[in-house]
């Protein structure tokens, strides 16, 4: 299905054969046509993706293509320069990070996505800052799910390894009980099977039903356990489809996937 | 003079930098800069209060020798003290594009103009609380500590604000709000966190404190345009010491450098004082040299310590 190269993200988008991308009237979150970037330097150009309720996207491609750079804008860290994002068709670019949380999206960042001098309860409570209600049940909740976390629930976040902090990472996220999280290359910097561990845990936050959007360093791990997939070059989608058809395509494989 | 008196002088003077260098400390890590105002906020307090006392001077009992009144005035100083700060903000800092060396310089200007103000209004003299000397405490005369009870109002007062700083910043939504975005601001409004109000939050804590600490100088000395900007490099002491960014480590750092300033006309006689120290020994250094000693301590410490007492790597 794509082993021609599409001249715009629109036809990529359209060649996705499963469907559940495609039709970005479906989509809980979309991105269309956006240019953007930081300060002066541009970074995303006309680049447009979807995501549909309950699925997994995984961005993959080059280190500076722009991957990361989409879900700081989706986000609201950065503004689009130009397009749109949208969530259940309300138009979302350029709002603030802490009333897009309201929202129902989550972000985890790739660094620094704990806080290190608070203990594991108090970033629980920092994820729940936007809910009304009592955190009790929903933090216990997690708590149950992450046994990890229970452990060390009043020692402080800085003191955790590599892939619990990953863990927590999420847990923080999820104490909001996003409809849509954003996940910022989960398995970067861990060993092999802790990240398999956290791809675990990302397939069981995804069962619950919140749509994932992930970006991933390591292209075929990531788009083995998405639904879709999208290949970022020089800020626009160069590939898109279901994430089975792009590993099986002898093109991706040759220029995204390392042969 | 003792060195028991030298060392009580000590911790009350302590008390006075630890309440200025709390603020200073909250302020550089949620506002990202160190404000160079921090000193002139304490005179904008102590004014307030020594004006607010013409009127209410006489109002109430007297607690540990100071009328209600003073109280009175202390929180009417904490008060203005905040929404200036506030205001300076939401108009200077807030506004402006710039990054946190951009502040620090706009920080002078506006130190620059609150003293200003200060003196267009009071004129550039001393002046003081109207509030009678007391006579030292009779039972601690015989250890050799001559120490009023207005000096036990300054530490009591100081220990009680500490004390509940230490409460809202560990028990409170906005203490764990404030530690939040103090630890990493974009992970805080990435969890919802709504950092601009928490901004407001800090400077009217960190403003309230340096005001108290302003009117406790202003009882403790005297009060005068620059008695905050005077102070300013040893509070700026104090924070480094500590660790900058840690109010933890403000307020261990603010008591050691108050400790060490008033300790300093000991160090002439230490074989006099100290038993183990050979008669006759002593460093000779005058009194002058007070803010010389402290930054002396504070380069020793941070060669053992590169990030202060309770900087990151220590902790």
């Amino acid at each position: 299905m794509s082993d021609r190269e599409p001249p715009s993200a629109t036809d990529a988008a359209d060649d996705g054969s499963g469907g559940d991308a495609a039709d970005a009237a479906d989509a809980v979150l979309s991105v269309e046509h956006v240019d953007g970037g930081y300060g002066d330097v541009q970074v995303l150009d006309d680049l447009s993706l979807s995501l549909s309720a309950g699925e997994i996207a995984c961005l993959i491609g080059p280190n500076g293509a722009g991957k990361s750079t989409v879900l700081k804008t989706v986000f609201g860290l950065l503004t689009p320069w130009s397009g749109r994002v949208r969530y259940r068709g309300d138009d979302i670019g350029g709002t603030a990070p802490e009333e897009i949380v309201r929202e129902g999206i989550g972000y985890v960042p790739q660094t620094e996505n704990v806080f290190g001098s608070l203990t594991i309860e108090e970033n629980l409570r920092m994820g729940g800052v936007a809910r009304d209600d009592d955190l009790g049940p929903v933090i216990d909740g997690l708590y149950d799910r992450f046994p990890v976390l229970t452990e060390k629930r009043d020692a402080k976040a800085r003191t955790l390894s590599g892939g619990q902090r990953q863990v927590l990472a999420f847990a923080r996220a999820l104490v909001m009980e996003p409809d849509v999280l954003l996940i910022d290359e989960p398995s970067a910097g861990l060993a092999p099977n802790t990240a398999d561990e956290v791809f675990d845990d990302v397939l069981a936050v995804n069962e619950l039903g919140t749509a994932i959007l992930m970006v991933e360093q390591n292209a075929r791990k990531g788009l083995s356990v998405s639904d879709s997939g999208y290949v970022l070059d020089q800020g626009s989608v160069a590939f898109a489809g279901e994430a089975d058809g792009l590993l099986d395509d002898p093109e991706v494989s040759r220029l995204y996937l390392g042969g | 003079m003792s060195v028991l008196e030298h060392l009580a002088n000590g911790l009350v003077f302590g008390s006075i930098i630890v309440l200025a260098s709390i603020g200073l400390s909250l302020v550089y890590s949620i506002a990202g800069f160190a404000n160079f105002a921090h000193g002139d906020t304490m005179t904008v307090g102590a004014y307030t209060a020594l004006v607010t006392f013409g009127f209410v001077g006489t109002l109430g009992a007297e607690v540990l020798g100071l009328p209600l009144g003073f109280f009175l005035a202390l929180v009417v100083g904490v008060a203005v003290a905040a929404v200036v700060a506030v205001a300076t903000h939401l108009l200077v800092y807030e506004p402006l594009e710039v990054d946190s060396i951009g502040l620090l310089i706009t920080s002078i200007g506006v130190a620059f103009v609150y003293r200003g103000v200060i003196q267009l209004g009071f004129g550039t003299d001393f002046t003081e609380f109207r509030i009678p000397l007391l006579r030292p405490i009779e039972a601690l005369v015989p250890y050799g500590i001559r120490m009023t009870r207005h000096d036990v109002a300054i530490v009591a007062s100081a220990v009680v604000l500490v004390a509940g700083l230490h409460a809202l910043l560990q028990y409170t939504d906005l203490g764990r709000k404030m530690r939040a975005t103090a630890d990493n601001p974009s992970l805080a409004r990435v969890s919802g966190i709504r950092t601009d109000r928490i901004e407001i939050w800090t400077w009217v804590i960190g403003a309230g404190l340096a005001a108290a600490g302003g009117v406790f100088l202003g009882l403790y000395n005297n009060v005068s345009p620059r008695m905050g900007f005077d102070i300013l490099l040893v509070v700026f002491a104090a924070v480094i010491l500590g660790g900058i960014g840690s109010v933890y480590g403000a307020m261990a750092g603010g008591l050691l450098i108050g400790v060490i300033n008033q300790l300093t006309p000991v160090l002439p006689r230490l074989g006099r004082e100290f038993p183990l120290v050979p008669e006759g020994f002593g460093i000779p250094i005058g009194v002058e040299y007070a803010n010389a000693v402290v930054f002396l301590i504070m380069v020793a410490v941070l060669l053992v310590r590169p990030s202060g007492i309770a900087g990151e790597e220590a902790t």
